[in-house]
């Protein structure tokens, strides 16, 4: 990516973009210029909104689109699964099957079900189970060893 | 959670495959428990070694039978339709090879009542399990509360 730096001896500041593609690494300089470093730029049905971490209760990969669910709302976002995994620094999201995330801090209450899986009630009511493949990393995590 | 420690396939079979064999070894214990205390009812202190040897084949296929075709239903969550056909399938498979290897000679009220008493272990290893996730949905709970307040911003 080119970055060209110009300062300025009067005028209004100003910020231009130019992208081909609206990657997360463009919605993180987005987020920024906007003041919102952790927000995460999305759409739904009414345009484009921006959605903080911290109100998403899980995401999901359907069909290759990412959408994440928050109490009252469904956010497209773009890229996918592993790279919002990549790219977030809050360990309160645990990647809970192939096409789930959840927010272990919007996570209401927890069940042991048979075979070592464990369903987990999100604050919106939507139960999710996590596998056995994912389970024994989220007691871990649960617990801090990881 | 940038390095994903989630267990492999290969991890996933294996910890099914422990699983089943811990099966046939409660399984087994239990049986034994059964044969042992008959034999001393009829005046018997030792052990066939041929009936031992049935016994834990029995325990390891059925094992595979409780888990592949009804659902490992001693450990489910209720009791449908499934789980109860998978108890008296198993329990009747358990008879049928007991009355072929002659593990209680032939005595009817034996085999009654070991088809009884399997019936009741069970039951009793469908609580214990039930128990046993009841104590671990407290200490999730627990430590998913410590988890919130640690992360909370």
């Amino acid at each position: 990516m080119n970055i060209d730096i110009k300062q300025i001896n009067e005028g209004e500041d100003s910020v231009v973009i130019r992208y081909k593609e609206l990657t997360p690494q463009i919605n993180r300089i987005l987020n920024a210029v906007n003041g919102d470093d952790n927000r995460l730029k999305g759409k739904t049905d009414d345009g484009d909104v921006f959605v903080s971490p911290d109100e998403i209760l899980y995401l999901e990969s359907v069909d290759d689109k990412v959408f994440a669910y928050t109490v009252d709302k469904v956010v497209r976002i773009d890229g996918s699964l592993s790279s919002f995994m990549n790219e977030t620094d809050d360990e309160s999201f645990f990647r809970c099957s192939k096409s789930m995330v959840i927010n272990i801090g919007r996570v209401s209450a927890l069940k042991s079900l048979s075979s070592n899986r464990i369903d987990a009630t999100m604050e919106g009511g939507e139960h999710i189970i996590i596998s056995r493949r994912y389970a024994s990393e989220f007691r871990r995590l649960l617990k801090g060893d990881r | 959670m940038k390095n994903n420690k989630k267990i492999s396939i290969w991890e996933a079979y294996l910890t099914k495959e422990i699983g089943i064999e811990f099966k046939a070894c409660l399984y087994f214990f239990a049986i034994l428990f059964f044969y042992c205390v008959y034999r001393v009812v009829c005046g018997v202190y030792d052990a066939s070694i041929l009936h031992m040897t049935e016994m834990i084949f029995t325990c390891y296929i059925i094992g595979y039978i409780q888990v592949y075709l009804f659902g490992n239903f001693d450990e489910a969550e209720k009791l449908n339709g499934k789980e109860i056909a998978g108890f008296i399938v198993c329990t009747a498979l358990y008879v049928l090879v007991s009355v072929i290897g002659k593990w209680f000679d032939g005595n009817a009220v034996a085999v009654l009542a070991f088809a009884a008493y399997l019936l009741v272990t069970y039951g009793c290893v469908f609580l214990i399990y039930k128990t046993k996730r009841k104590i671990d949905d407290k200490k999730l709970n627990e430590d998913l509360k410590l988890f919130q307040a640690e992360h909370k911003k």
